[in-house]
């Protein structure tokens, strides 16, 4: 009865948490789209001998959107796995301060394929490649994908500033 | 050459620092990587492209399953499958002696064939076994051991999150593995019954026999794992029999548990919340491991440390049962430290070299199948043992007054148990590969 205990995710909280959570849960719903037609797609196959048109690079995209759109939240709820192997003794300054140098990390990857993928996206403006099937051009997905990114960097400040005011360097 | 070898071997050993001081095991493996791509290759050819790196590495179709499976097994954890799997289990063992801790490792097998995740399926048996074995005053290193090595279940009974990860890092197939890892799941079911049988004799007060039920009860409780049942047999048979590709195959199964909870009315939109919110953080998690990974491959490659790592293991003169033996130990190890999709991701890639350069008289096709469900297996051991037991810790958040120590003494049991199927499946490599023979002839 009640299995919908979700253990309380950590990390800052306020409307970036608010907006974070709910991309995150815009591309849950659109992953659960993907296999609600998946799964129609291939009913179809098998009764009718007829697919949807286009449904494997459907898949392709749209997966690759969602996951895009989880990186935020994964950022902000400290979803990354570490392994704790030396610092489980640590002080809790020294971890906020290990946790500081993670999230950096985080907001410097962020940019970076920040900015290499608005590259891309112009690359693919200017040389149009579309899909095999549906003729969907590339570049479509990279707009919510640049999104998530902007997303994710946001995040990755949040997650600075909070293990700075953990570890004592900013009050 | 011997340069890159030497800026490789520097890489990995910047990478276990960074590890080690608790840097998210992703960017670990991105900084790594990337910076070694910088290192051996013209910076301005990495740059380019990483301007569809990341987006053609989300897209690959045989990707997309992990996402589903995901979000099939926590949609299954909320929907009560649990309930009605453990009720039956119950009415069929529970009164045995220990009875009730078997049906607790009955329930979880069943959770495990819709569900591909170790955590999702002790931390949703743990729910509703915990407080009945407590309620027949199990021992609590017998009532949380068990769970704890329960939840195992959920990954070494297919699907498989791992197991998917590992066909593709070594090239294999998704249906052959999962098709193999059957046999060695049922094998893991019944030693785990078997330990709780003979943990009873020995400590008779540990897990008292709990009641029989009415004839009626019994046939209600059984009739309703039905459901559970036609989701494993169209999801898992649908791949095994070659009716679905594996993607197609999950987004069905997505349906299917969706409906089923739907219908129970187990399932409201608070429900779908949290589980499309976890099936976020899992995914995000997993694909940024995985471009972390594709990162570290290209720069380790590049290096040359696996090939190194496999001729260094060829020239030594070992037999190649010493070499594998090794290699068990070091997985052993490893899967103390870190969680099984990491480790998969960092280890296969230097180990798989190895093992397919030795003569085991076998095709390599049939190596690869082989060694990964023994690897399966030895990830998963990491998840029961001290310090970072990640099951462990998950049902003794949820037993407080019972000290972490004691749970790790009653997985003991359940830990030589899988020590000894690890030995049978390696003196028996059959096991593994009979019935995708079969199945494929």
């Amino acid at each position: 009865m009640h299995e919908d205990t979700t253990e309380a995710a950590g990390g800052p909280q306020g409307p970036l948490r608010r907006l974070v959570e709910f991309w995150a849960l815009l591309g849950g719903l659109l992953l659960l789209a993907i296999a609600l037609m998946t799964a129609w797609s291939s009913t179809s196959a098998w009764l009718f001998g007829k697919p949807l048109p286009g449904d494997v690079e459907m898949v392709e995209m749209l997966t690759a959107i969602s996951v895009f759109m989880f990186l935020p939240y994964c950022q902000l709820t400290g979803a990354n796995v570490t392994a704790d192997l030396f610092t489980s003794r640590a002080s809790a300054r020294t971890v906020a301060l290990l946790t500081l140098l993670g999230a950096v990390i985080a907001l410097g990857f962020s940019l970076l394929l920040l900015w290499r993928m608005y590259y891309g996206l112009l690359d693919y403006r200017q040389y149009v490649e579309t899909t095999t099937i549906l003729r969907i051009p590339i570049w479509y997905p990279y707009l919510p994908a640049l999104v998530s990114l902007a997303l994710l960097a946001a995040a990755a400040v949040a997650s600075v500033r909070e293990a700075l005011r953990d570890s004592r360097l900013l009050p | 050459m011997e340069s890159n070898l030497l800026i490789g071997l520097a890489g990995l050993a910047a990478l276990i620092a960074l590890i080690a001081v608790r840097m998210p095991i992703a960017y670990a493996m991105i900084l790594v990587g990337g910076g070694g791509m910088m290192i051996l290759s013209d910076p301005h050819i990495v740059l380019a492209q990483l301007k569809n790196l990341a987006y053609s590495q989300f897209s690959i179709y045989d990707l997309s399953v992990l996402p589903m499976f995901v979000l099939m097994g926590n949609v299954a954890s909320r929907a009560g499958l649990s309930r009605d799997l453990f009720r039956a289990a119950n009415a069929w063992l529970g009164w045995l002696r220990g009875g009730v801790a078997m049906s607790a490792i009955a329930a979880c097998a069943g959770f495990g064939a819709v569900c591909g995740s170790s955590l999702a399926t002790a931390s949703t048996m743990g729910q509703v076994a915990l407080p009945e074995l407590r309620r027949y005053r199990y021992s609590p290193e017998l009532a949380t051991g068990t769970l704890a090595a329960g939840g195992v279940l959920g990954i070494l009974i297919p699907p498989s999150v791992v197991l998917v990860v590992y066909a593709i890092v070594v090239e294999a197939s998704i249906v052959t593995m999962f098709i193999a890892a059957f046999i060695p799941g049922l094998i893991a079911v019944l030693f785990f019954l078997v330990t709780i049988a003979i943990y009873v004799r020995v400590k008779p007060d540990s897990g008292p026999a709990g009641d029989r039920v009415p004839r009626q009860e019994f046939i209600e409780a059984t009739v309703r794992v039905a459901p559970v049942l036609a989701i494993f047999v169209v999801v898992i048979g649908g791949i095994y029999f070659g009716f679905f590709n594996p993607t197609p195959a999950a987004a069905v199964g997505v349906f299917m548990v969706t409906a089923f909870g739907l219908a129970r009315r187990t399932v409201g939109w608070p429900q779908l919340r949290t589980a499309l919110l976890d099936t976020a953080k899992t995914s995000g998690m997993i694909y940024l491991i995985l471009l972390g990974a594709q990162l570290l491959n290209i720069f380790m490659a590049r290096g040359g440390v696996p090939q190194a790592a496999a001729a260094m293991m060829a020239n030594s003169g070992l037999p190649p049962m010493a070499i594998l033996i090794l290699l068990i130990i070091a997985l052993i190890f490893l899967g103390c430290l870190m969680d099984s999709l990491s480790m998969i991701l960092l280890a296969i890639p230097f180990f798989w070299p190895v093992v397919s350069a030795l003569d085991f008289g076998m095709s390599v096709a049939d190596l690869k199948v082989w060694f990964g469900i023994l690897a399966l297996v030895l990830v998963e051991l990491g998840l029961i043992t001290p310090p970072v037991g990640m099951n462990v810790f998950v049902i003794n958040a949820m037993a407080r007054d019972v000290p972490m120590s004691r749970t790790f003494l009653g997985v003991m049991p359940f830990f030589v148990a899988e020590l000894f199927r690890v030995a049978l499946l390696v003196i028996f490599p059959s096991l593994s590969l009979w019935l995708p023979k079969v199945l494929a002839g």
